[in-house]
């Protein structure tokens, strides 16, 4: 799933972006895997739990970094994060309570997916650009 | 139908396919539809509402569909599925995003009802009260159709 094209030019939001998309990956592999559904449901819960994990973990050190640099999109950028924290939680609340149905299961993989390509690849490329900027103004100064 | 509805869903097109699929798009000639019609294998539908209401029809041939879910993916995939459909419905609602977001530029304030995918070349979806407007898109992995049908509420 990742491309280089998606690189922000931040070491640390790079790597962590390219983490994500493997783990999101793992997750659409597993769903998407042959077999009975019932059998490999263990495997899906265990890579769906380890994507979300990992989307707290990036989305608090994304925000910590945009906070630091005083990024002027910060608040727009939080929401976008809150709202796909909420769509995973609306998930996963139904999956516990409705059971994980494989069709559900599928879409929030498609919605992962297309939200990911498009968070990456157009808001945070704001971050590289912000960062950059500020590189410049320091040097001038 | 005005046809300056079209630029904002054409413009937002070509973003969303240049940044989520790496293909250039290019428009075919311009048609006119009686109704909404799903013309090919798979379709997603989009409620719009506000300034402008009515429906906007996207609708691919399968192979172009699963070519597109894999370019996103990087997986391969023989069947239309859920993922896939579901994949489709989300690109359906990225592009009339943005398409709303041009369109605010243009003093029409719209907002977009989640998508429903179609499969297969089911019966019209509606009578539109006036004639709709079919833009071809053309891709270097197939071909496909928007359907805009909108009516101005200002």
């Amino acid at each position: 799933m990742w491309k280089d094209k998606y690189r922000v030019g931040v070491e640390l939001i790079d790597q962590q972006h390219q983490e994500l998309f493997g783990r999101v990956s793992e997750f659409l592999r597993t769903v998407q895997s042959e077999g009975d559904w019932q059998q490999k449901l263990a495997k899906v819960k265990e890579t769906l739990e380890f994507m979300q994990e990992y989307v707290i973990v990036h989305f608090e050190a994304e925000e910590a970094l945009q906070r630091e640099t005083n990024f002027p999109e910060y608040e727009e950028h939080k929401a976008a994060h809150d709202d796909l924290k909420q769509t995973v939680a609306e998930y996963t609340n139904f999956f516990e309570t409705e059971g994980y149905v494989e069709d559900k299961v599928q879409e929030l993989g498609a919605k992962l997916m297309t939200w990911l390509i498009m968070h990456v690849a157009v808001a945070d490329q704001k971050i590289g650009v912000h960062l950059l900027e500020q590189e410049g103004a320091n040097n001038e100064g | 139908m005005k046809a300056e509805y079209i630029n904002p869903f054409f413009k937002a097109t070509v973003d969303v396919f240049r940044i989520m699929l790496d293909l250039e798009v290019e428009r075919g000639k311009l048609g006119v539809a009686e109704d909404l019609a799903p013309s090919k294998d798979a379709s997603a539908v989009i409620g719009i509402t506000g300034d402008l209401s009515g429906s906007i029809l996207y609708s691919f041939p399968q192979d172009m569909v699963l070519e597109m879910v894999r370019i996103m993916s990087g997986m391969s995939l023989t069947k239309m599925d859920s993922f896939v459909g579901s994949a489709l419905g989300e690109v359906a609602n990225i592009i009339s995003g943005n398409a709303m977001t041009n369109l605010s530029a243009t003093q029409y304030l719209c907002d977009i009802v989640p998508p429903q995918v179609l499969i297969g070349k089911t019966a019209s979806l509606s009578m539109a009260t006036e004639k709709a407007l079919v833009l071809p898109v053309i891709t270097s992995i197939g071909d496909f159709e928007i359907t805009i049908s909108l009516r101005e509420n200002k």
